[in-house]
């Protein structure tokens, strides 16, 4: 008689793209119920912000765990990827434009690839 | 017309430029049974940070901060403090966390370690087999 199923084995992807002539890298660590998501330009570990479901609302909580919480890019785009993934969502942005249409741009480029290779998220 | 498979290693979104030879960020992992139970072991290199993720239940878990103190203590040996970010807060993963992965931030140049750690039996016993697994997946 087996034990308990063994959880899947831990997915890694790396992937980037030209977004405003910047050039944006991205790794994503896929376990079965989390998703650690990095984006940078450098490999810097800035800050980090957590977000997941909750059945007290329909806006995933989120918090800031590392780094400046007043800024709450990591924070919000955890709280839209838990809510899409239905996991429990890392995130670390390090990239210093904070123009929202380019943190737009980066998400929507984020969801294409989440789309293309959805066994990576 | 062909419809296009998810795993399709060829395709890439319209706007992707060529794939990068070597990944902006260094990871390695490695899976073992450890005290029976099948453990996986993901280290990420980053410029401040390592990040260690042990884990046996496909979930992040507890996780815990380790940074060199800047206190003067034993200069041979720098004083590593613990916090936990998310999760439990107890004594008993402060011990395990410095006695995981203590010798982590110490060899890679005094770096501040992440641990993301989901594991049932914290025990002395698990513990070496766990940073034999850490040391598996050096990125540092």
């Amino acid at each position: 008689m087996e034990g308990p199923p063994a959880a899947a084995e831990v997915s890694l992807h790396n992937f980037s793209a030209r977004l405003w002539e910047q050039l944006v890298h991205f790794h994503v660590m896929r376990l079965t119920d989390s998703l650690f998501l990095w984006v940078g330009a450098a490999p810097h570990l800035r800050n980090l912000a957590v977000a997941m479901c909750s059945r007290f609302d329909s806006i995933p909580v989120s918090t800031s765990l590392l780094g400046d919480a007043s800024d709450t890019t990591s924070a919000g785009l955890a709280q839209r990827l838990a809510r899409k993934t239905n996991k429990q969502v890392f995130v670390s942005y390090n990239l210093q434009n904070t123009d929202s249409n380019f943190a737009l741009l980066v998400e929507n480029r984020i969801k294409e690839e989440m789309d293309a290779f959805p066994e990576k998220f | 017309m062909p419809v296009p498979t998810a795993v399709d290693p060829q395709r890439t979104p319209a706007s992707q430029p060529a794939m990068e030879d070597k990944p902006m960020v260094v990871s390695k992992q490695k899976t073992d049974v450890v005290c029976g139970v099948p453990t996986q072991v993901v280290c990420t290199a980053f410029a401040s940070h390592i990040l260690v993720v042990v884990t046996q239940f496909g979930k992040m878990g507890t996780l815990v901060s380790l940074e060199p103190s800047s206190v003067a203590g034993d200069l041979s040996r720098p004083v590593v403090s613990t916090r936990v970010l998310l999760g439990q807060d107890e004594p008993l993963i402060h011990v395990f966390a410095k006695n995981l992965v203590a010798f982590v931030s110490q060899e890679a140049g005094n770096r501040a370690v992440l641990l993301a750690v989901a594991v049932k039996d914290k025990s002395l016993a698990g513990l070496q087999a766990l940073k034999a697994l850490i040391r598996l997946c050096q990125v540092w």
